[in-house]
């Protein structure tokens, strides 16, 4: 496995990217957005470009020829992508804080607060269990599930946001200092995040074995 | 005391190594084929990869023949998995190659075609993911090959020839000592005399026996020169698997007038008529003595173009 990250970080994974990670990240810095739609660029740059590429590069026969088994090379694409994620939350998270430190405003919106990250989380886990499985049915088709990920994505960000600010007993989810509570769904984010990834190799794992190359 | 003298044979230890060799030797030769595939079965919607085995035993060289679309590639991906088999059973080195799939593809080499993958880049990065794989790697073998195909690290995919890319495929898949080699079409887009060098290569990495090399080809010339044995598929069904000099000697390419092919029509595997009489293609033990035909043995093309000429004659019109 570590091989095929290796692969999947020297050849599939453009270099690009990364500096745009640190982009996307500090759009944290932006006033009073929506802070959601910061960590959702991967979703329409990064994600659908290592795909594409990839099936201009031929890249999964390449894969499969190595001596590895062609549901690791499901798994390494998986965690090369929630790598990516990862890298995405860290750096996003670093702006988060500056944020907190040099405004002292409140935003229109959810704060980018430690609830926001594990809803952040959970986004990542809803994009990945739809994306992943619906790209390895076929192994070469990334548009449909591109989009219908992106959707359901879309959709739970709107509805965490508005439901933080609608709902009173959710309220203390605001702001960016109401640690306690916070905490617990950063918690209750990144097991799930952890869950549905397993969920999403599996499945797709299984799907890809019965593709025919 | 050492044992091998404790044991009272009267034979010194490098007797004994050599003793076991011979052992050894003998187990993978006559016990252990390289290669057997058992009742392969693939169904598409329009083609039917048909009950395909044959065996292929260590220090030989297979060639697998048959036109374009008779099932070569699909065969070989159902070996290696990347098509999934409806049926069937592929034993590499003894092994069942589904419940070994990892340790097995550590002593397979194979190519489909020349390099078609990551072509913007240098293959010398290319080559650095590659050898990370596997445990066998040998980069003294790999700067041989590199250097005795001519080949630049520093170019990149999209500039090499096609000729080229296949050499460079086959240095993947030599430098790794693979004792299995599968090579789906490694000469085709070659000129003559790379692909003579690319036979003679052949010949020398099976001569110490440890070795096979199964290749799929419709240039039937290259296996005139090179092949042991041929495994001939049309139709997704084998037709013959069988020594070289078996199969030409089994059949014979009978020439006659149009009144001799009255009685013999049926006997012969295909026929083509033309002005002067006919042309056929016929088993050797249908062929009665003193029939008064012209007789003579046949070349694999012809025994590819004859049997191709049948199965055609089996199908129905499509509409």
């Amino acid at each position: 496995m570590k091989n095929l990250l290796y692969k999947e970080l020297r050849l599939s994974i453009h270099p690009l990217f990364y500096p745009l990670l640190l982009v996307c990240g500090a759009l944290l810095m932006i006033p009073k957005w929506i802070f959601f739609l910061a960590l959702m660029y991967i979703f329409f740059i990064v994600v659908p470009n290592i795909f594409t590429m990839g099936k201009a590069q031929n890249d999964i026969l390449f894969s499969v020829m190595l001596p590895v088994r062609k549901r690791d090379v499901v798994k390494s694409r998986v965690m090369s992508i929630v790598l990516v994620e990862l890298l995405q939350l860290l750096i996003a998270a670093a702006f988060a804080l500056l944020h907190a430190v040099l405004y002292h405003q409140k935003n229109f919106l959810m704060d980018p607060n430690l609830a926001f990250f594990g809803f952040a989380f959970v986004m990542y886990g809803v994009f990945n269990i739809i994306f992943f499985p619906m790209f390895y049915k076929t192994a070469y088709k990334v548009g449909i599930p591109a989009i219908v990920a992106i959707a359901a994505a879309l959709l739970f960000a709107t509805a965490v946001e508005f439901a933080v600010l609608a709902i009173p007993a959710l309220r203390e989810l605001d702001g960016m200092w109401n640690v306690g509570a916070q905490l617990w769904v950063l918690a209750g984010g990144i097991v799930l995040f952890v869950l549905l990834n397993m969920l999403a190799y599996r499945i797709s794992a299984r799907r890809f074995e019965r593709v025919d190359l | 005391m050492e044992f091998w003298q404790f044991s009272g044979l009267g034979i010194d230890r490098d007797e004994l190594i050599v003793y076991i060799q011979y052992a050894q030797y003998i187990r993978k030769g006559i016990v252990m084929s390289i290669l057997t595939v058992e009742g392969l079965h693939k169904r598409y919607p329009t083609f039917h990869l048909d009950d395909v085995s044959f065996a292929l035993e260590p220090g030989y060289i297979m060639g697998f023949i048959g036109a374009n679309g008779a099932g070569k590639t699909t065969t070989l991906k159902c070996i290696l998995n990347l098509v999934q088999k409806d049926a069937g059973k592929v034993t590499i080195l003894g092994k069942d190659f589904s419940e070994n799939e990892m340790s097995l593809k550590q002593e397979i080499g194979f190519m489909f075609g020349g390099v078609d993958y990551y072509e913007k880049i240098k293959i010398k990065k290319i080559t650095d993911v590659v050898r990370r794989f596997y445990s066998h790697w040998d980069d003294d073998l790999y700067r041989g090959y590199m250097k005795r195909f001519s080949l630049d690290e520093n170019k990149r995919v999209e500039e090499l020839s096609s000729g080229m890319r296949i050499k460079y495929s086959l240095t993947l898949a030599l430098s790794h000592h693979a004792r299995l080699l599968l090579l789906d079409e490694p000469t085709s887009g070659l000129d003559p005399v790379a692909r003579d060098n690319l036979l003679e290569l052949f010949q020398e990495l099976i001569e110490d026996g440890e070795r096979s090399i199964l290749f799929s080809t419709h240039i039937t010339s290259d296996l005139e020169k090179c092949a042991d044995y041929i495994t001939y598929i049309e139709n997704g069904r084998i037709i013959e698997s069988r020594a070289k000099d078996d199969l030409i000697a089994a059949y014979r390419l009978v020439k006659g007038t149009k009144d001799q092919l009255q009685g013999l029509a049926p006997k012969m595997v295909a026929y083509k008529v033309n002005a002067f009489g006919f042309t056929g293609l016929m088993r050797t033990d249908e062929l009665s003595k003193n029939s008064g035909l012209s007789v003579e043995p046949p070349t694999l093309e012809e025994i590819m173009i004859y049997h191709a000429k049948k199965e055609a004659n089996y199908e129905k019109p499509a509409v």
